[in-house]
């Protein structure tokens, strides 16, 4: 994903800003890391340049 | 792999994902009348990502897509479009920021013996009415479109025409039909619907 994709995202829980954490990047975009929400403390995965926002128990 | 090409815009299929059928045709073509340059766009349930493609490859915009299938998340991704894995609205932020939103919901009216295996399903499968989705999408799509955007939908007579722009009235949307296109045991169309109270 791109970074300015996160003026976009937001958590699907409490719909709070994100923090953006960075495992794999390259020179267009973000290709894995973790999306953080401090007020469900929860984790969601970006995988494959896609950001999973969906709820950890629908998640798969 | 099969690649489909339509305007401009060249677009990978992939196993387990709706491939891109006269529904899809008829709202990329509708959308690309109306939709011009530098506006920003949100398409709803990308799948293959076929629709967000056509206007990428024809308009100098800015576009991103949701998708529920992991399937066709990395399929519309691979088609070069900005893809977010997540349930119609819930992983973005609510602020009024898009001009347009594009929906191609699943519509067809489904009953329980209906439904078909897998990520597929959610391509088609529009609860026992055909207007499952649509509810939903109509409640939130207020906190994502700018005061004076529009809604792009398509669905089909089996959906219940009628019923879908009651539904948007409710809403406070200002409803019709711009596009229309016989299949052979359906009529598609578009709905376009805009907000009548323009804050």
């Amino acid at each position: 994903m791109k970074k300015d994709l996160m003026d976009i995202l937001a958590c699907p829980i409490c719909k709070g800003d994100l923090v953006l954490n960075i495992e794999k990047e390259d020179a267009n975009e973000v290709i894995s890391g973790t999306l953080y929400c401090s007020v469900c403390n929860e984790y969601y995965p970006i995988e494959e340049g896609i950001p999973n926002m969906l709820p950890p128990d629908l998640r798969e | 792999m099969v690649t489909i090409e339509h305007r401009n815009a060249k677009v990978k299929l992939a196993e387990q994902v709706y491939e891109p059928a006269e529904d899809s045709y008829l709202l990329a073509d509708t959308a690309l009348d109306l939709v011009k340059d530098c506006m920003s766009i949100l398409e709803i349930g990308t799948g293959t990502g076929f629709v967000s493609a056509v206007l990428k490859a024809n308009r100098n915009i800015s576009l991103i897509a949701t998708e529920i299938s992991p399937i066709a998340a990395k399929c519309a991704k691979s088609n070069g479009i900005d893809v977010i894995r997540t349930d119609m609205f819930a992983g973005l932020i609510e602020k009024k920021q898009f001009d347009v939103v594009l929906f191609n919901p699943p519509y067809l009216p489904t009953s329980e013996d209906e439904k078909v295996p897998g990520w597929l399903n959610y391509a088609f499968d529009g609860g026992v009415d055909g207007r499952k989705d649509v509810e939903p999408f109509m409640q939130q799509v207020s906190n994502y479109l700018k005061p004076h955007g529009f809604i792009l939908m398509l669905i089909s007579s089996l959906t219940g025409i009628d019923e879908v722009i009651e539904k948007m009235r409710k809403y406070s949307f200002n409803a019709q039909v711009i596009a229309s296109e016989k299949c052979s045991f359906e009529k598609l169309v578009i709905i376009m619907a805009s907000a009548t109270n323009n804050e």
